[in-house]
């Protein structure tokens, strides 16, 4: 780096960090309530039912970096981990205010499958996703530096041999039915291990501790140095030039499973808010259906290397038939996901 | 993956060139640290705004620098006051807080920041040049070898029972029940929270350590006027710059046990999810095992300070090895110094080190630059940061339980957390006043939930076969390990009784 250069990153930086200074001082200022008349007026609070860095936290900022535009408000997110989302959707229910300034973004599979399980305390038809923001096929796939375990093929032939150990996020997730839905049609054995989350699910597979895991894809697509994705349970391939050696489940071995969307993030909110506030509400899914369009969101889903034919906008109703469609197949596996099989 | 000698020079070079960035990032990281409750990767996110808008190299700079000095901010509330910054410390004030009572918190500083510098900058060159070996390791320490790594810091109850065997086991089951709060890793199913939603995700780790040692001390110390002793207050009135070179000194000369309990961290923290609290607590029972006088542990011993500060400060450069070279974050800061990295359109993996090695190999310079600059900006400070502990209690106290409140409640943000920290903080005055050792309560709380997410993960494995923990070569040789590193100093202690008995005599004869 030349001289030049360093000097203007200095600069850049002491801008930079002038600038947050800045903008923190004035967000103090009583100004903001002189001027603002319509919604919002205040910042929105986003509960995320997952540990901040991960994947909901990724696709949450990507999102609202370009709806913060609109809205002409800034979006502040409160991260509340812990028993399969559950504690974010709970204290989400109890704690938030119905005004419309607190939405939750959440996922819609594990965690309504998570409700098959264990019903909440909350009435869920107090609750409603409003959009949905992308759709995410659950994946299989292994280590490069599992020498034995190559493709599907070879994995339900070990499985047949031997019972294999399968990372998984958690039990009750679209990824893990689909492995042992397939375990089922092929007769392999699989035991599936719930690692708690991506990132541990994906170290256990790099480490060789698991045979080989089963994910959301867009958490594995990104690491393609290190991990080969072998199949999808999806209608088709979606991503065929990253996920070179993934075969569709349904094809290649002639079963009928439904797509298993492991990933399917959504804004959800109360109804009451809805209720009290509908001119609010308006401004909420006006303004966020434009973003999917914006070019700027494109660009941020880019820089999180999530890939965007994953971006999928679903409107409310759409969100709704994917819960009763994912409550339903958890229904038919409930007591694979409880352990009571 | 070759060394490539000139590309370090040349990284060295230049990352002294950010000193701009690495000295706001240092103080930052030293008062976020110092902060129980705040932590890198908190903050790391707080400041997304500002890392977003420097270049990546720069920010991976500024990170990477919060890092480290955030990691010896933890150990400087828990030597002068008793409060652990993060469970990292939380071994640290076992001989730190002892020494600041006896009126050397000069030293005990001193030796808490050469331990923490020399560890971190031995690790950091070590993760540099052994990093293709030293990420094999995650590759063997699987569920099973965890375990036993676990019974390492969990029998520091034992040891800590030792003095009363009774009252140290009830703690430490007390701890470790405590720990088992929450869903349990398998089924998601709630055990023991009451009812409360806020303990599905486990006990938070920061209102249980802030509570049982910073509100109980805080509690403690109202009764007297000072934390100091008597004979303390008068060392400390005392004090001058010597007191820090005296330090420095100790600590240099104990640079043999700044090495193996470094090595300790670094091991510890290329697998994925241990972490520091592991680390610091297994090197200092491995350093009280080692030890010539075990029994002064806990009373002030200088290695007793030495071992935790280091390993933990070791554990800070193995956590990025795994992100670097199997693309798996080692912990949570380095998980979130990633995603910032991602918004930069870096992946990073060991891509990086071909793609743009600057960044790669740069992470640990930017380390390494960093414990450099952090050794001269921060000891001069000694002599000033010890001053407080001669604040009378009467403000100390109201201080203490207000600052740890708030740190109760920030990671987050429950006010159910400051409670919590309040009823902790009940326990462990209770356990003080009665003689049971909170240290031992609290690894219980810190390990515990570790031990069983491995040992719950270990049995799913192996479909329900307890003898799973006996499965694998590597495990079972540190299970003998684990059973000498027990056995042999109970030995050893009881041949010294008994040798002290027979000399007893001998020289009444005499």
């Amino acid at each position: 780096m030349s001289d030049f250069e360093n000097d203007f990153s200095r600069r850049l930086f002491l801008k930079g960090a002038s600038a947050t200074a800045g903008a923190g001082a004035l967000s103090m200022l009583p100004i903001q309530a002189a001027f603002a008349a319509a919604f919002p007026e205040q910042n929105i609070q986003i509960f995320v039912p997952t540990r901040a860095g991960g994947g909901a936290d990724r696709n949450m900022r990507a999102f609202t970096s370009v709806w913060k535009n609109y809205l002409k408000t800034n979006f502040e997110a409160g991260f509340y981990p812990g028993a399969a989302g559950r504690v974010g959707y709970e204290t989400y229910m109890g704690k938030a205010k119905a005004d419309c300034y607190n939405l939750i973004f959440g996922n819609m599979g594990p965690e309504v499958l998570n409700w098959v399980v264990k019903k909440p305390t909350f009435d869920l038809n107090r609750f409603l996703y409003i959009a949905q923001v992308d759709q995410d096929p659950g994946i299989v796939f292994v280590s490069k530096k599992n020498k034995k375990l190559k493709n599907i093929d070879d994995i339900v032939k070990e499985g047949k041999k031997r019972t294999l150990n399968v990372g998984v996020s958690r039990l009750a997730h679209p990824a893990s039915l689909g492995v042992v839905a397939l375990g089922r049609h092929t007769g392999a054995k699989f035991n599936l291990v719930p690692l708690s989350g991506g990132r541990n699910t994906r170290a256990g597979v790099a480490t060789g501790e698991m045979d080989f895991g089963a994910l959301p894809s867009g958490s594995v697509v990104r690491k393609q140095k290190q991990f080969d994705i072998v199949a999808v349970f999806d209608k088709e391939n979606p991503l065929p030039n990253r996920m070179k050696k993934a075969v569709v489940v349904n094809d290649h071995f002639g079963m009928k499973l439904p797509p298993l969307y492991a990933g399917a993030r959504a804004f959800g909110i109360k109804r009451e808010a809805i209720e009290k506030h509908p001119d609010r509400y308006k401004v909420l899914t006006d303004t966020l259906q434009k973003v999917y369009t914006d070019p700027a969101y494109k660009k941020a889903v880019k820089k999180t290397k999530a890939p965007w034919k994953y971006i999928r906008y679903g409107s409310p109703a759409d969100c709704e038939k994917y819960v009763k469609y994912i409550t339903d197949i958890g229904a038919e596996y409930k007591s694979l996901l409880t352990g009571k099989s | 993956m070759e060394i490539d000698w000139g590309l370090f020079a040349e990284l060295f070079g230049r990352t002294f060139t950010f000193w701009w960035v690495i000295l706001p990032a240092i103080l930052l990281g030293l008062i976020v640290g110092a902060i129980p409750g705040f932590s890198a990767a908190n903050t790391i996110i707080i400041l997304l705004p500002l890392t977003l808008a420097m270049e990546p190299e720069i920010g991976l700079i500024f990170m990477v620098a919060l890092y480290a000095s955030s990691r010896m901010g933890a150990g400087i509330p828990a030597i002068l006051v008793n409060i652990p910054g993060t469970a990292g410390a939380a071994a640290t004030p076992l001989d730190g807080y002892p020494m600041t009572k006896q009126g050397r918190a000069q030293q005990a500083l001193a030796i808490s920041f050469v331990s923490s510098v020399f560890g971190g900058l031995l690790t950091t060159i070590l993760a540099l040049l052994a990093m293709p070996w030293l990420s094999q390791v995650a590759y063997h320490l699987h569920s099973v070898e965890m375990i036993v790594i676990m019974l390492f810091g969990i029998s520091l109850i034992a040891t800590i029972a030792a003095k009363d065997t009774l009252k140290g086991l009830i703690a430490g089951f007390f701890g470790l029940m405590i720990g088992y709060i929450g869903a349990d890793v398998v089924y998601e199913t709630p055990r023991g929270t009451f009812g409360f939603l806020e303990l599905y995700d486990k006990v938070p780790l920061i209102p249980a350590l802030v509570g049982l040692f910073a509100v109980s001390e805080a509690f403690a110390v109202i009764e007297g006027e000072s934390i100091l002793t008597k004979r303390g207050m008068e060392a400390m009135q005392k004090a001058g710059w010597a007191e820090t070179w005296e330090g420095v000194r100790l600590a240099v000369s104990r640079w043999w046990h700044i090495i193996w309990t470094s090595i300790i961290g670094l091991v510890i923290g290329v697998v994925p999810g241990a972490g520091a609290a592991i680390a610091s607590f297994v090197a200092y029972q491995q350093s009280k095992t080692f030890s010539k006088t075990p029994e002064k542990y806990g009373t002030g011993h200088l290695d007793g300070l030495v071992a935790p500060e280091s390993a933990n400060n070791g554990v800070t450069s193995g956590t990025l090895i795994p992100l670097l070279v199997i693309g798996v974050p080692g912990g949570a800061t380095a998980a979130i110094m990633a995603v910032v990295l991602q918004y930069h359109g870096v992946t990073v993996g060991p891509d990086l080190f071909d793609s743009q090695p600057e960044l790669a190999y740069g992470a640990f310079t930017a380390m390494a630059v960093t414990y450099a600059i952090m050794i001269l900006t921060v000891l001069p400070l000694a002599r000033y940061m010890s001053r407080i502990t001669v604040v009378s209690t009467t403000y100390m106290a109201p201080i203490i339980i207000s600052f740890t409140l708030v740190g109760a409640f920030v990671p987050r943000a429950y006010v159910f957390d400051m409670y919590l920290a309040l009823a902790f903080g009940v326990i462990g005055y209770v356990a003080r006043k009665t003689g049971y050792h909170v240290a031992a309560i609290l690894i219980g709380v810190i390990l515990g939930p570790l031990l069983e997410n491995y040992f719950l993960r270990a049995l799913r494995i192996s479909q329900g076969d307890v003898m799973v923990i006996f499965s694998s070569n590597l495990g079972d040789v540190m299970w003998v390990m684990l059973i000498v590193s027990l056995f042999v100093p109970m030995y050893l202690d009881r041949r010294r009784k008994r040798q002290a008995e027979q000399a007893v005599p001998t020289t009444t004869d005499c």
